[in-house]
């Protein structure tokens, strides 16, 4: 016999006697890789799940979410729960060996009734739903939660609204009472949501009275608790905690929840666990709302008062500049040599033009004009053309005294002048990321996923006009 | 003792059932297993798909089965989380086995074998959840184990009042 067809034949009863155990085995091996794949090693050493699913992680979970959704949705929207449904048989059993007739109608009135109380308080949620909709400086769109994750170590659930409605990964999601969660999964027709007590989310938050920053998430109970912060004897329960803004994710300002509880750390002896009841219902939770934009969009009424606000702000430092310019022409006539015999005399108050038109050149005396004027004396430095840069200088040509004008000053100082103002609006806006940024001390600008930030500064405040910035092209001289 | 064992013919019989029953079951436990924490709130305490794998595994007397099962609706109980695929899936596979190995051995008629065989592999499908998430992929996961303990008890009591009711959708020689 052939000794491979003899191996072969050898082998076949050990594959009969041992075929649970190897089909066992090739399971638990085939999911362990798949386990493998999807979990990788930061570069800080953590392992920690891809937080954007793998192609075919992502079409598994899209299976599973076509194969129960569509009968979470049929549950739903039949408004027939198992309580109900099974109440509703043990009642008609009962009744109908007394009056079949009779309890018949009673179970369909006491049906309208709750199907009209159930529609009722449903009207009520969603109009005070849509009156914080509409209230709400940004674009959110209504959804309906459907249905959970079911476990208790995944704090999820699913949204009847999807890719179709606009929603994306890392919306926040609102109720009038506080936040939920994040979106972290978008399907065509549906959404899943990650609570803020789950122990894998992260909210950057904010205590109301003592201004102490800290991340929340979820522990095992299922309570959203704010860890990583050090020990504080000012924080007691009762103090509401508020969304700090710097998390990429949710608005800062929104309402968390309130202090329950606060623990010492198991871990850190100087740090505390802050225990928070959340402000919306986790639990029970019917309508959200999914924070689409983050551009603030005001009403009519809103924009009128923010023009007005504008008007009278610009008023205000107009005024002010007319002050100080009334100052120093008192200061000028009392010190008569600080007048500059060059400057045009300013236009006097005309009836029609009661305050005078301020020249806005500047007030710096000119230098005397030159004797031979050539191409380097001051006024000619718009007509040198690009040839001509950098030229030397001949001391003798200068006048004692006099501003030293470096060809293309002008254009220099621009380009110098724009990009230090570039480069204050760069620090402004890390600051602005400091100040906003970083769940309470961790201070960065960014999402921890990574994503652009975006910008987390009251819609609401205007911008501070930007202060002019000083010429510094001539030096400072006396008045000859 | 020979109560317990599986000695008759009646006991080692392999249990079959309408195809609808193998296809609608199991999706009816993963639909329910995702609707009712709406219901239930943090009272959601039992595993319907495990109860599931366990009752079929336990039924069919048969190993393939019971893991293929298992570790088919563990895959779909992932898919709904946001972890990792391959947790449940693996948890169940290994319970559907063993579930599926006891049948051959025990009288699976009896309710108390029953009640006992499902606290148990709760029990083993959450130290098994908690070994692959700590040690084999060295997450951090807070644990309460009396969670667990009432979990497993809830399976026992659903178990318990499920299992003769799908004892009834057998099929009669």
């Amino acid at each position: 016999m052939n000794p491979w067809l003899a191996r072969v034949v050898t082998m076949e009863p050990f594959f009969i006697r041992y075929r649970n155990l190897l089909v066992l085995l090739v399971m638990l091996v085939a999911q362990i890789v798949g386990l493998a794949v999807q979990v990788r090693r930061t570069s800080a050493g953590a392992v920690s799940l891809d937080p954007q699913d793998g192609p075919g992680v992502r079409l598994i979970r899209l299976w599973a979410n076509a194969l129960v959704t569509p009968s979470e949705r049929l549950i739903h929207s039949s408004k027939l729960g198992a309580g109900n449904l099974w109440q509703g048989y043990i009642d008609l059993r009962h009744v109908r060996d007394q009056n079949q007739d009779l309890q018949k109608t009673i179970d369909r009135l006491r049906l309208e009734q709750a199907a009209l109380l159930e529609d009722a308080r449903q009207g009520q949620r969603l109009q005070g739903l849509m009156a914080f909709q509409e209230k709400y400086i940004y674009k959110t769109v209504a959804a309906q939660a459907i249905g959970s994750s079911g476990t208790d170590q995944s704090r999820v659930f699913y949204l009847d609204k999807g890719k179709d409605a606009g929603l994306e990964r890392d919306m926040a999601v609102i109720t009038p009472d506080g936040i939920v969660g994040k979106v972290r999964d978008v399907f065509p027709h549906s959404a899943q949501v990650l609570a803020i007590n789950d122990q894998s989310s992260g909210a950057g938050v904010i205590l109301e009275t003592t201004r102490v920053r800290g991340i929340l998430r979820g522990n095992a109970a299922g309570q959203p608790q704010i860890v990583g912060i050090l020990a504080d004897q000012r924080i007691q329960p009762g103090e509401k905690v508020l969304t700090a803004g710097g998390d990429e994710i949710f608005p800062r300002g929104l309402p968390v929840g309130v202090v329950e509880k606060v623990m010492r750390d198991p871990e850190r002896d100087s740090f505390i666990d802050v225990i928070v009841k959340p402000a919306a219902h986790l639990d029970r939770l019917d309508e959200v709302l999914v924070i689409t934009a983050t551009e603030p969009r005001f009403s009519l009424e809103q924009q009128k008062d923010l023009d007005t606000s504008e008007a009278l702000k610009g008023a205000e430092v107009a005024a002010e500049a007319a002050e100080k310019k009334k100052a120093s022409e008192i200061m000028a006539e009392r010190l008569p040599g600080l007048k500059d015999p060059n400057a045009a005399a300013a236009p006097a108050a005309t009836p029609d033009n009661p305050t005078p038109v301020v020249p806005t050149v500047n007030p710096m005396p000119h230098p005397p004009p030159p004797l031979h004027a050539d191409r380097y004396s001051p006024g000619s430095a718009t007509q040198v053309t690009p040839e001509t840069t950098s030229p030397q200088i001949p001391s003798a040509t200068v006048p004692q005294g006099s501003t030293r004008t470096v060809p293309h000053a002008s254009t220099q100082d621009h380009g110098a002048g724009s990009r230090e103002t570039g480069n204050r609006e760069t620090g402004a806006r890390e600051t602005g990321a400091r100040q906003t940024g970083g769940p309470g001390t961790s201070g960065s600008g960014t999402s921890k996923l990574g994503a652009p930030a975006r910008s987390t500064a009251n819609p609401l405040t205007p911008r501070p006009a930007s202060k002019p910035k000083p010429k510094t092209d001539t030096a400072p001289q006396r008045n000859p | 003792m020979s109560v317990l064992m599986a000695n008759t013919r009646r006991d080692v019989e392999v249990h079959r059932y309408p195809i609808l029953i193998y296809a609608l079951v199991p999706l009816a436990a993963l639909v329910l297993q995702a609707w009712l924490p709406r219901v239930l709130g943090r009272y959601m305490w039992f595993d319907l798909p495990l109860v599931i794998t366990v009752y079929f595994a336990l039924g069919r007397r048969s190993p393939v089965q019971g893991m293929l099962l298992g570790g088919a609706l563990g895959l779909f109980q992932d898919a709904l989380t946001h972890n990792a695929i391959g947790i449940f899936g693996i948890a169940k596979t290994i319970a559907g086995f063993i579930a599926a190995s006891a049948g051959i051995r025990i009288d699976v008629e009896n309710h108390t074998i029953r009640l006992i065989l499902n606290f148990l592999l709760s029990l083993l499908c959450s130290a098994i959840y908690l070994f692959i998430y700590r040690i084999l992929l060295d997450m951090s996961l807070e644990w309460n184990w009396w969670t667990e303990l009432f979990k497993a008890v809830g399976n026992s009591i659903v178990a318990l009042i499920l299992f003769p009711q799908l004892d009834r959708t057998q099929i009669q020689d």
